[in-house]
């Protein structure tokens, strides 16, 4: 029979997670990527904080330092840090896909390098796919690493690149060979982003600072030792990462927290909202909820080893749209109403800071259009 | 956490559909217009000997599960014959079946049926229907006649959660079917040299219908576990699965028909019927508006059960 309840050790994770975000996190924090430096150190002290309590990597099995935590505790884990902005900052990237890749792809050598600092949460790592002529169509990528010896010079740029400006290391991918399809001839790298001719420079953004960034390679060196995974079969690895990337995030998760606190917020003020609005916001909480199932849909097949691309592009585009008509809703909701005193505030803020991080939603990790492709594909191959 | 049905409930589900499409498939809501008096017994004794009316829809929430798979299977064919409103029957009156009934025209798809019929509302007051004649033929009424209530009591509180919820099983079966058939007629028919299905904006429209057909699902399996366990929360629930499943079909059909063209609106082909006898479970006992407004009205300040209320 069904149970919709994920279990006594999950509520207690839950509880655990959100008493350590108040004893940790200011209340009214907005994530690390602002103006002020001391959001990211609040973040970094939270991580390491996260990783010593064993809560950082939960879902990793124990020999590169996690718990072999249910994927449902880690989907717990993730719901709880995104509604709460993140306080993992850009940690989140190494624990859903940088580490799980090294994991499956790496040597023992990239192994006992890397998956001990993601672990310990003392890394920040940035993804190194989009390029100006390569957003969606990714295989069509410029960046080229050429044979010089016994090693490899890479020349081209990036962009988009979400802290890069923090990263210590980059996950990259570039062309190593040309060959019959553009997908093939593509291989993984990771690099140290202090290494010579890599050149960051940040892009002004209505999301904030540090979320993106152009990143330059001028003749950077990389030797084998550096490759992830096979030469020129970088493409399927990036299938893979980008299956953990889209449901990495609990997009939902804060949709709900902040719908759900309106109320409470405005107090006897919700009662003279238009009912046209309070109508727009119970459908926006069922659609945060649907959002939610689809991602454990996702979740649950992961773990039998069945999920296609078809059920994480449904579960992204269900729950990206829910991120910007949450936000559309709640952006009314603050027009109509005069959030009072220091709850009131910290909601408006929050509100605020979500109607202008939303409106990425359905471009970041994979547009709208190409979830549709993905799907539109998995509907007709499967009749 | 288990989030899909028991084995044993999606097999009865598979087992249901194989046998009405052995018994007539698409040609069952064709009879069943046809004989509106006659369509419930139709498939009553087929079903009957699979075991359908013996299950323990309140008391056990395996036999639920397999009832909800049952209702989607007979929603894939389209056949107008009172299952799920069957399978909902209340326990503690001598009744065959029960519909829930709203809006200030109350109406249920009742017309020819000689079954002994509960009516219920929201709130739980319970009454005797009695269909009115239809001032149009069954085709186009689609079996929803009025009907005049009399009262009987107001212990039927359990009876909405049902009453709400195995319909929405069948309008997923709908949707099912409708998606399928779309997907199907898209990749057969030919216009500018290849199939529809070859064109983005057409596998686009395919997309939209799927999301939200998905969505569905999995929403219809939460609620049938919170009314399984008769959680405090149950009728919202309902009405959050009721709420997601009228949008989810007003577009949903709204795609299919288009990407049928002309052809979907003719009965030769299987949609038109599919999305016939969609509306009665997408107008009664309210639409997509009056749903959303009861859930509105009954979510207060607290809104939905959620991970932060």
């Amino acid at each position: 029979m069904m149970d919709f309840d994920m279990g006594d050790e999950v509520a207690a994770l839950r509880t655990q997670l959100r008493r350590l975000v108040a004893d940790e996190i200011p209340h009214g924090y907005l994530g690390a990527f602002t103006d002020d430096p001391a959001d990211l150190e609040i973040a970094q002290r939270f991580c390491r904080t996260l990783a010593e309590q064993g809560l950082l990597c939960m879902a990793w099995p124990e020999e590169y330092g996690g718990r072999g935590a249910s994927p449902w505790a880690q989907t717990a884990v993730r719901e709880e840090m995104w509604a709460y902005h993140e306080p993992r900052g850009a940690q989140y990237m190494g624990v859903n896909w940088v580490g799980p890749t090294i994991m499956r792809h790496g040597t023992d050598e990239q192994k006992a390098q890397h998956l001990p600092a993601i672990a310990a949460g003392e890394v920040i790592w940035c993804q190194g796919f989009s390029e100006p002529d390569a957003g969606s169509d990714l295989a069509s990528l410029k960046t080229a690493a050429v044979r010089d010896g016994d090693g490899w010079r890479i020349n081209g740029q990036k962009i988009w690149t979400s802290y890069a400006t923090m990263a210590q290391w980059c996950f990259l991918l570039a062309r190593t060979s040309k060959q019959e399809r553009k997908q093939q001839g593509l291989s993984i790298f990771l690099l140290p982003m202090d290494r010579a001719g890599i050149e960051v420079r940040p892009i002004a953004t209505m999301m904030g600072p540090h979320h993106l960034n152009e990143v330059f390679f001028d003749d950077v060196w990389a030797d084998d030792a550096d490759l992830l995974g096979p030469l020129d079969g970088g493409w399927q690895v990036v299938q893979e990462v980008l299956s953990f990337e889209r449901v990495g995030i609990a997009r939902y998760a804060r949709c709900e927290k902040l719908l759900a606190e309106a109320p409470g917020v405005l107090g006897d003020a919700w009662d003279e909202l238009p009912e046209e609005l309070r109508g727009r916001w119970v459908t926006a909480l069922v659609h945060c909820r649907r959002a939610r199932l689809l991602a454990y849909r996702v979740v649950a097949r992961q773990d039998r080893g069945q999920v296609t691309p078809g059920d994480t592009a449904v579960y992204r585009i269900a729950a990206t749209t829910n991120d910007q008509t949450s936000a559309d809703v709640l952006g009314d909701i603050l027009a109509l109403s005069d959030p009072q005193g220091d709850d009131g505030q910290r909601w408006a803020r929050a509100v605020e800071d979500h109607v202008r991080y939303a409106v990425s939603a359905t471009v970041a990790s994979g547009t709208t259009e190409v979830q549709r492709m993905l799907l539109s594909r998995a509907l007709l191959a499967a009749s | 956490m288990i989030i899909d049905l028991g084995d044993d409930a999606a097999e009865f589900g598979r087992v249901v559909r194989d046998a009405l499409g052995s018994a007539g498939g698409d040609e069952l809501v064709q009879r069943a217009e046809a004989d509106p008096a006659g369509r419930e017994a139709l498939v009553g004794d087929l079903l009957g000997d699979l075991g359908l009316w013996e299950l323990d829809v309140r008391g056990s929430g395996d036999e639920l599960e397999a009832a909800v798979a049952a209702c989607r299977s007979v929603g894939w064919w389209g056949i107008p014959a009172s299952v799920p409103e069957r399978l909902a029957r209340p326990t503690d009156l001598d009744a065959d079946a029960l519909v829930v009934v709203g809006g200030p025209r109350p109406a249920a798809p009742v017309h020819g049926s000689s079954l002994r019929w509960v009516a219920v509302d929201l709130d739980g007051r319970r009454s005797t229907p009695t269909a009115r004649p239809l001032p149009t033929t069954p085709r186009k009424a689609a079996m929803v006649a009025e009907v005049d209530l009399t009262p009987v009591d107001d212990l039927g509180v359990d009876d909405v959660l049902f009453g709400l919820l195995l319909p929405c099983w069948t309008l997923l079966g709908m949707l099912d079917r409708a998606t399928a058939l779309t997907v199907e007629y898209v990749q057969d028919r030919q216009q500018f040299g290849k199939p529809l299905a070859a064109f983005q904006a057409v596998q686009f429209q395919l997309t939209e219908a799927e999301v939200e057909r998905a969505g569905v699902e999995e929403l219809a399996k939460y609620a049938t576990w919170s009314v399984a366990t008769r959680r405090p929360d149950a009728l919202a629930d309902v009405l959050a699965l009721r709420l997601a499943a009228l949008e989810a079909a007003d577009l949903g059909m709204r795609i299919c028909h288009q990407l049928h063209g002309a052809i979907g609106f003719c009965d030769e082909s299987t949609i038109s019927w599919i999305s016939r006898y969609s509306l009665p479970l997408r107008r009664l006992p309210l639409p997509v508006s009056g749903t959303r407004t009861e859930l509105t009205r009954r979510a207060g300040r607290q809104g939905i059960a959620g991970l932060y209320a």
